[in-house]
């Protein structure tokens, strides 16, 4: 018989038996739609992944710093006060990065440019003259990285001259009710100067900043810390103060952007071999794929034991199916059907019970991700989030996938076909 | 031309032997009438079995055309009863779930007759057995009389060279009968086919040009040859 006729003949006697045939493929679909929704999930994830890493900055730039002798967690709620506790002198970061650092890490291949951040400290920030004082940490903002304002606007993501970014967290130890009624306000850093030794001397000055945007953590940003915001520009003015001019410059910290192309985890791995400290979106972002690849896999897993329960579904229907037509069995092959003919018949039926199983587990699967307006509300993510996203072409090689499996658990109940006496089949009396 | 030697076909093993068939020798020339007369258990149906191809009895030859199909293959023998046999038996064992030309359409797929060629055929097969206007009807849907009428159209769908009836009138009232007789001896003198009734009625045997008497697994006597 020809491949097409066996094909049709097999999809005719299964519209014959309706309800089991869809039974069957139901249990195959379970499976189905578990693996196509973990792929979906899978891709929504990592795509997801992929713009939480792209908005939170350059792919190609590492964050390099000195590593702590200790590590003391600050665990503060707020801004501790100035003259209050005994943490007013405790330094955010007592290991610096120097011109030395700089040049060890300039040698290794891949970077491109190091933009490196002033260490400066304030010695306390204020509203005003006869306002509360309190210890906060100053940060440079280098790079253009996307960060969530609460309140106010920022050009370019940085801060100008003159400005400040305030963390949300801040607001209520400076006395602020809302995000929107510290925009504009004044804020005073005093500084102190330091000896050519480093220790302090009473010499201070105040810098007075205006606060040009709240910023806050948010769901799309990976690496945040409370801190106050100021430009490059001013962060060298207040340096030049406090070190005094021509002072080796100390640094908190780089900025390493690495040459496009370059293999960021590599490059990463051979700076901490070097002894710093170094993060990087890559590293953040590879470490999340991971936790992706591991759920989707895991979910896959799930689908393909419902896969395998339901070749046992469509091993017993085909049995079930040859025990009823036997004498249909034995006219074919008393007509002069061979036994590869009859056995390619059922494991036909199998191969349709398994692409049905498969397309209808794919196409619930596709009705799934039409909730994804709902699960970005339920879930709280960006605007326009797509959790889950059809890989329409490894769906397709899922109901080839299904449609082999059922051929092959086909087999035993074909065999048994093939193997009927006809003599014995179309025996009636 | 059928010539059977010697042929001999025992069931079962050591102490609970039974045979079938014993020792029989046959000619039956091409375009017969012949009616395979004898009671139930005589070994009339392993005899056709064994003409056919369908069984394989321990000893002995049938040859037909010059070839002794005992020795072919087993494809061989499955490719040889879809090329020259066609078969229609008491109970029918039509598809009911399927058209009636999708019955006839059966032999003609089995035996790869190419799709064109298919429909004029099967058109054909209808006609001869009157079935024309039930070409779509579902062969549950037809009486006992059709269903045996459309056994016959895919039994002679492929030209066969020889059609074996295992009690095709078994199931029938007289009136329906004499219809299927008359098909069955028609086809059998236009075509100049081979036929070969299997059955313990003597009135039908009477009909057949030859009557081989089958008595427990021999051949009792052949008249009419």
């Amino acid at each position: 018989m020809n491949l097409s006729d066996i094909f049709l003949r097999a999809g005719r006697n299964l519209r014959e038996s309706k309800a089991r045939t869809i039974l069957t493929a139901l249990a195959i679909a379970v499976g189905a739609t578990t693996i196509t929704i973990a792929m979906a999930a899978g891709n929504g994830g990592r795509d997801y992944t992929n713009n939480i890493v792209q908005s939170s900055g350059d792919a190609y730039s590492l964050n390099v710093y000195a590593k702590p002798d200790s590590t003391e967690a600050a665990a503060v709620e707020g801004l501790p006060e100035y003259g209050v506790e005994a943490g007013e002198t405790a330094a955010v970061n007592d290991n610096r990065l120097s011109e030395k650092d700089i040049a060890a890490l300039r040698k290794l291949n891949g970077v491109e440019s190091i933009s490196p951040m002033l260490d400066i400290e304030s010695e306390y920030v204020t509203r005003g003259v006869s306002e509360k004082k309190f210890i906060a940490p100053l940060s440079v903002k280098v790079d253009r990285t996307k960060i969530d304002l609460a309140a106010g606007e920022l050009k370019d993501n940085m801060p100008t001259t003159g400005q400040m970014v305030v963390s949300e967290g801040y607001l209520a130890s400076l006395g602020f009710k809302s995000a929107e009624e510290a925009i504009g306000k004044p804020i005073y850093v005093n500084v102190l100067q330091y000896a050519k030794d480093g220790s302090k001397t009473t010499a201070s000055r105040d810098y007075q900043f205006t606060i040009a945007a709240i910023d806050r953590k948010s769901d799309t940003n990976l690496y945040y810390q409370e801190a106050l915001r100021i430009s490059a520009e001013d962060s060298q003015t207040i340096y030049t103060f406090q070190r005094g001019e021509g002072t080796k410059a100390l640094y908190y910290g780089v900025v390493v952007l690495a040459t496009e192309g370059t293999n960021v985890i590599e490059l990463q791995q051979s700076i901490a071999d070097k002894g710093y400290e170094v993060y990087s979106l890559e590293d953040q972002r590879e470490q999340l794929m991971q936790v992706i690849d591991i759920a989707q896999w895991g979910l896959i897993g799930f689908g393909a034991l419902a896969v395998i329960a339901s070749i046992f579904g469509i091993i017993n229907t085909q049995y079930i199916s040859v025990l009823e037509r036997t004498q249909q069995i034995g006219l074919m092959k008393a007509v002069g059907a061979s036994r590869k003919d009859v056995s390619r018949l059922f494991r036909y039926e199998a191969a349709w019970v398994g692409i049905l199983g498969g397309v209808i587990g794919v196409f619930i699967a596709f009705l799934v991700t039409l909730l994804n307006p709902v699960i970005t509300e339920v879930l709280t993510l960006e605007e326009g989030t797509r959790l889950l996203q059809m890989d329409w072409l490894a769906s397709l090689g899922l109901i080839v996938g299904l449609m082999v499996i059922s051929i092959l658990s086909g087999y035993f109940p074909a065999r048994k076909a093939a193997k009927l006496d006809p003599i014995e089949a179309l025996r009636t009396e | 031309m059928i010539e059977v030697k010697n042929i001999t076909k025992t069931f079962g093993k050591k102490q609970n032997v039974f045979t079938a068939l014993e020792n029989v020798d046959l000619t039956i020339p091409d375009g017969a009438s012949v009616a395979i007369l004898g009671k139930s258990g005589s070994g009339k149906s392993t005899l056709m079995h064994a003409l056919s191809g369908l069984d394989r009895p321990q000893q002995g030859q049938v040859i037909i055309d010059g070839q002794d199909i005992l020795k072919l293959k087993e494809t061989a023998v499955d490719r040889f009863r879809a090329n020259k046999i066609g078969f229609i038996f008491q109970s029918f064992f039509v598809s009911a779930n399927e058209t009636t030309s999708e019955n006839i359409s059966l032999p003609l797929e089995i035996a790869k007759v190419p799709r064109s060629e298919r429909k004029k055929r099967i058109a054909d097969a209808l006609a001869a057995v009157e079935l024309t206007d039930k070409a779509t009807s579902k062969a549950r849907n037809l009486s006992g009389g059709q269903k045996q009428r459309l056994a016959i159209a895919r039994a002679i769908v492929n030209n066969p060279q020889i059609i074996f009836a295992d009690e095709p009138t078994g199931n029938l009232d007289s009136v329906t009968s004499e219809t299927i007789e008359n098909l069955l001896f028609g086809y059998n003198k236009n075509k100049g086919a081979t036929l070969i009734i299997v059955t313990h009625d003597p009135e039908l045997a009477a009909k057949c040009g030859m009557v081989i008497n089958i008595k427990d697994g021999r051949v009792e006597s052949v008249t009419g040859a």
